[in-house]
């Protein structure tokens, strides 16, 4: 058993030595730094399988714990959380991200840093895993802030160039403003009740459901602050199309399996603090969920960047995951997060080979025609999409049926937003698919592609057997085991687990498929065969506005402008002329001039030197002697 | 190492030893005879630190005692021996003549060292302090034809002369009044003399002297002039030994001769001590002189030093030795590094460690450690130190609310303190015009010795348990 308890170490630890051994001694050999660094992902994906077919789901030990330091009183431990939750993730995070370090070897093969390329990716993985192990809200952010340093370096990769430089700066920065809000959370939650550890607050709230009192809604939010930033929801939604600037296997790795299911992830390990009883912070997260996957969802449409599509296609899911936290339906959520990681990471690297055969080349209306020149990258994405739109069987179909009924049953509104957001998704995924892949080439570059070499395509025909079936491996009764809720969800044989959402909730699996339906005869109708995108006459200001994304980001800026420059100005005025000026240097001048004075007595002359020993003596006498004794 | 004495014989043998090799040896093989000497206070401190602490043992008729808190002292008098030797081979260049005499020297200040920390008697207290400062009154002036050198002699023997007076004239009244010279025997019928004032004016001027040992105010004038005019390892040796010395034989007449008096006198005991630390602190700021700079750095941690006095505690006592203890280290460190840095410029202006990061990280990193632990910053031997003084005093501010004045001056001496400390960490490391740009060679005693300050830094302040027990102990020793 010892042997055993030693795996999620060895899988969490094996990414950070990598790191520092590409970092330390193999950044001049871009091969050996490479394999290093797939290797340890590879290993720790093996690792976790086998710790899991040997302890199963729910290990006997749910939490293994070391002491990290103790001063006194106070002792500070590191912890793992081992459960179906955290080894589910901690599998997608090593499975998929190890199929997008072997892509990346292909991808990023002509690059000359390849070797900080890997460093930094071994970096990502093992903050990211350490975010999923953590067994306590203090330990968890301090990963959760190397994920963010990390994807600083991963989006800000070719930093040479000036979007890149602004792109790692912006997403840095707006992760920053949501963990701030995480921080005020964890450190009302650790006033409150005393634990940052996960398993004592449960215990702690379940004895006591009132024992966050009037702030639960409060915090419920903060902590949700930190899921905003990191997860992308609305108002923090700006950093995440911008960061697609980093190289296309960091997009996938970044913005479909991991970065940002952390925050949705967070959200579901902390779902007993958030649902108390008298917090109203669910229905906040719920209706920002929706938003955010609505506003996404439109901005979409008119983008025409393959990248940019799917990263807002990306921020519209994760809409969606957030939305069933706030339908109470956390379950839910992670089978969506799971899904989603499968599918939205081969479509990443399915642009990804489409934008390696047309020589970077990311615009879809320069494209056209690629359905016979890249067959195998066809036909996965086209798996990938009908996953991501929703059809049956394909596992997204599973996982957003499951949010659309628990938003039925909770709150009318989200649902509608969630079904008109399920049409909008069709839309603009089989737009793209029409004007990329079908209709004819319309550059040379098109005309001229050529499939990836295998070390690309492999990893996206193993991801695609997840994206199509993974509905059918019982995932979500797993969650639904590990979170308690998921209204008895079981593992069904596969014809009846095809036909579950139907029978279940019936009006849920209906709006979905009939928003596909819509969704796909729109885009047929417009874009089969289209030279030009027909949208922007016929919706004029609206399309304009979706594709300039709404000026969300002009807003920003003039806001920024307005409010925190002028702050800056106000602080730099304080700390120059107030601090620096009238404290530090009033204080800094007084006693320097005490010091000279006093220097003066130091005269070098001994006849002063002998009078004011002498004279200390006499002081000496007078004030012993003459105070009475 | 039966007889109590046996360290202070050999000491002394040992400076006569060497005195007479010197009519034998090659001039230019004088330098082995620094680090035979060494090697021989070396063997000694080992000796010493692997024996068990002995049973307290009296010689002389009790005038000398041997118990923990003399055996504390001792180790640190030749720790500081051992490296203040390696240093004076290092300085050699310096000094055209008398090398061995130098090293002879060397020898007698430290037996002096050693038989004050075994004081019991108002007569060996004054051979011992005799012994030292007349020893140093010839090392300090070692550089003759250095006008600078020759004026600190002068003027170190003359308010040193003034000062010994003080104290003999003292030592004379307290016989005079008691017919006793014994520690304990004084002890035993000093509280009849509380109210006995040529007994107390007696008591008084024995603490002018030994506060003009330990540089404390209103007897620290001497302290910078004769910082900074000495030779670089005697300016060690007066700000380690010669202190400590003082230090112990203050602490002997104080709480072993006259415990009953020295209760009535907290309040000018912490006069003492709070205007020792701003004196020498706010002196320290607009200096550039790096010797007269640690010159007054070691009025204000005489200043620190005396809060443990001012405590009246056993508490106070013992973190008085631990700082000792760490400020040995801190301060051999620092002078280990300048002895190394001074030895091609002129001057001693603070503008020579200019660029000293690069011609040496190691001696920019020993200076920065050393400067880091004076100013108090933890994990460092100093903050530690520091600590548990501040500690002392405040457990003694609930009977007596002017404790918190002297807390408040102490703080208050601290956060002056970190400005000149780190201008000197500033000079190393971000000097604007680098001129000199030569690497220094470190010979290797002089690595080794740096080697264990920084050892002795560290280990203090990360495992302060041992050396705390230690002092602890050593203080049980005066009840």
């Amino acid at each position: 058993m010892q042997a055993l308890h030693a795996i999620p170490w060895i899988v969490l630890f094996l990414p950070l030595f990598a790191a520092a051994g590409i970092a330390l001694f193999t950044l001049k050999d871009r091969e050996l730094s490479a394999k290093v660094s797939i290797g340890a992902v590879v290993i720790g994906f093996i690792l976790t399988v086998i710790f899991i077919a040997a302890s199963g789901w729910e290990p006997q030990r749910r939490e293994l714990i070391v002491t990290w330091l103790e001063v006194g009183d106070l002792q500070v431990d590191f912890g793992l959380r081992l459960d179906a939750l955290s080894l589910m993730m901690l599998l997608i995070v090593t499975g998929v991200g190890g199929a997008i370090h072997v892509y990346s070897y292909g991808y990023m093969h002509e690059d000359r840093s390849v070797a900080r390329y890997f460093a930094s990716l071994s970096l990502f993985t093992f903050s990211m895993l350490g975010i999923v192990l953590s067994n306590n809200l203090l330990q968890m952010f301090i990963f959760w802030e190397l994920v963010g340093v990390s994807s600083y370096l991963l989006i800000g990769f070719w930093y040479e160039k000036p979007s890149a430089a602004d792109a790692c700066k912006k997403a840095f920065l707006t992760n920053r403003l949501g963990d701030f809000g995480f921080m005020l959370g964890i450190l009302t939650v650790w006033s409150l009740l005393g634990s940052l550890n996960f398993s004592v607050l449960q215990d702690e709230l379940f004895k006591n459901p009132a024992a966050l009192g009037a702030c639960a809604t409060a915090a419920g939010l903060l902590i949700f602050c930190g899921a905003m930033g990191k997860s992308a929801q609305f108002p923090l939604h700006v950093w995440l199309p911008d960061a697609m600037e980093g190289p296309t296997p960091v997009s996938a790795l970044i913005h479909a399996a991991t970065m940002v299911a952390a925050g949705v992830y967070m959200l579901c390990r902390v779902f007993f603090l958030l649902s108390v009883p008298g917090s109203h912070a669910l229905e906040v997260i719920g209706w920002i969920g929706g938003f955010t996957a609505l506003l996404a969802a439109l901005m979409a449409v008119q983008q025409n960047d393959i990248k940019r599509i799917l990263a807002y296609s990306t921020l519209s899911q994760l809409g969606y995951m957030v939305l069933a936290v706030g339908v109470h339906a956390p379950t839910a959520a992670m089978f969506h997060l799971t899904t989603h990681a499968f599918f939205k990471a081969m479509l990443f690297l399915g642009a990804g080979s489409v934008i390696h055969a047309l020589h970077h080349e990311q615009d879809i209306w320069q494209m056209g025609g690629l359905k016979k020149k890249l067959p195998v990258t066809h036909w996965t994405f086209l798996v990938g999409t009908l996953a991501l739109c929703g059809v049956p069987p394909f596992s997204g179909f599973f996982s957003k049926d499951a949010i659309l009924a628990a938003a039925v049953e909770h709150s009318v509104g989200l649902f509608v937003l969630a079904v008109a957001v399920s049409g909008l998704t069709t839309f603009y995924m089989f737009r793209l698919y029409y004007v990329a892949f079908l209709g004819g080439a319309r550059t040379d570059a098109a005309s001229h592609a050529h499939e990836s070499p295998p070390v690309m395509v492999w990893p996206l025909r193993v991801l695609a057997v997840p994206s199509a079936l993974a509905g059918f491996w019982g995932i979500e009764a797993l969650f639904s085991g590990a979170l308690g809720d998921g209204h008895g969800v079981q593992n069904l044989p596969f014809l009846e687990q095809l036909f579950a959402p139907i029978n279940h909730a019936p009006l849920a699996a209906l709006g979905g498929l009939i928003a596909v339906v819509f969704g796909f005869a729109f885009a047929r109708e417009f874009y089969q065969n289209a030279a030009l995108d027909p949208l922007p006459q016929r919706l004029g200001a609206l399309a304009r506005g979706m594709k300039n994304r709404f000026y969300f980001d002009e807003i920003y800026d003039f806001l920024i402008a307005l409010t925190q420059e002028a702050l800056a100005r106000f602080a730099q005025f304080v700390d120059r002329w107030i601090i620096a000026g009238l404290l530090v240097r009033g204080a800094h001048g007084t006693t320097e001039l005490f010091g000279r004075a006093l220097r003066l007595v130091q005269t070098g002359n001994l006849q002063t030197y002998t009078f004011l020993f002498v004279l200390g003596v006499a002081l000496l006498l007078i004030f012993v002697i003459g105070n009475g004794h | 190492m039966n007889n109590p004495l046996v360290l202070e014989i050999v000491v002394v043998v040992l400076g006569l030893g060497l005195l007479l090799l010197d009519l034998w040896l090659p001039v230019e093989r004088r330098r082995t005879l620094g680090y035979a000497a060494a090697g021989v206070l070396l063997l000694l401190l080992l000796g010493s630190c692997l024996a068990a602490v002995p049973e307290t043992t009296h010689a002389f008729g009790k005038m000398y005692v041997q118990d923990t808190l003399a055996v504390f002292f001792k180790r640190l008098f030749l720790f500081s021996g051992v490296v203040v030797l390696v240093m004076a081979v290092e300085f050699f260049d310096k000094l055209q003549a008398g090398l061995s005499e130098f090293f002879a020297l060397v020898q007698f200040a430290l037996a002096g060292m050693l038989f004050a920390a075994s004081t019991n008697d108002f007569a060996l207290l004054f051979v011992a302090v005799e012994l030292i400062t007349v020893t140093f009154y010839v090392l300090t002036s070692f550089q003759r034809n250095r006008a600078l050198s020759l004026e600190a002699g002068v003027k170190y023997l003359i308010l040193g002369a003034l000062s010994s007076a003080f104290m003999v004239f003292g030592i004379a009244l307290i016989y005079g009044t008691t017919a006793k010279l014994n520690f304990g025997e004084i002890a035993v019928v000093a509280p009849q003399f509380v109210t006995n004032k040529i007994f107390l004016i007696g008591l008084l001027l024995v603490i002018v002297g030994l506060g003009f040992k330990i540089a404390a105010f209103p007897f620290q004038m001497w302290a910078p002039d004769v910082y900074q005019g000495s030779p670089t390892p005697v300016t060690a040796f007066l700000a380690v030994g010669s202190k400590a010395a003082g230090f112990v034989l203050l602490l002997r007449v104080l709480f072993g001769a006259a415990p009953q008096i020295t209760a009535h006198w907290p309040t000018l005991l912490m006069v003492l001590a709070g205007v020792t630390i701003l004196y020498g602190n706010l002196c320290a700021l607009p200096q550039r002189n790096l010797k007269r700079l640690l010159g007054y750095s070691s009025i204000s941690n005489a200043g620190y030093l005396l809060l443990g006095v001012a405590a009246l505690s056993a508490a106070g006592q013992s973190a008085l030795l631990y700082y000792l203890a760490g400020y040995v280290f801190t301060v051999l460190a620092a002078f280990l590094v300048l002895t190394l840095v001074l030895r091609q410029v002129e001057g001693e202006d603070i503008t020579a460690l200019a660029g000293l990061s690069q011609r040496s990280p190691m001696l920019a990193a020993m200076l920065t450690l050393a400067m880091v632990s004076l100013a108090g910053v933890p994990p460092l031997a100093g903050f530690f130190g520091k600590f548990l003084l501040l500690k002392s005093v405040v457990e003694q501010a609930s009977g007596n609310a002017c404790y918190y004045w002297l807390l408040g001056a102490a703080v208050l001496g601290v956060v002056i303190s970190l400005y000149y400390y780190f201008g000197v960490i500033q000079a190393i490391y971000w000097s604007k015009d680098v001129t000199d740009l030569s690497p220094i060679a470190i010979s290797t005693p002089m690595r080794l010795c740096l080697w264990a300050c920084a050892a002795g830094m560290l280990f203090l302040g990360l495992f302060p348990g041992w050396v705390v027990n230690f002092a602890t102990a050593a203080v049980r020793a005066l009840r």
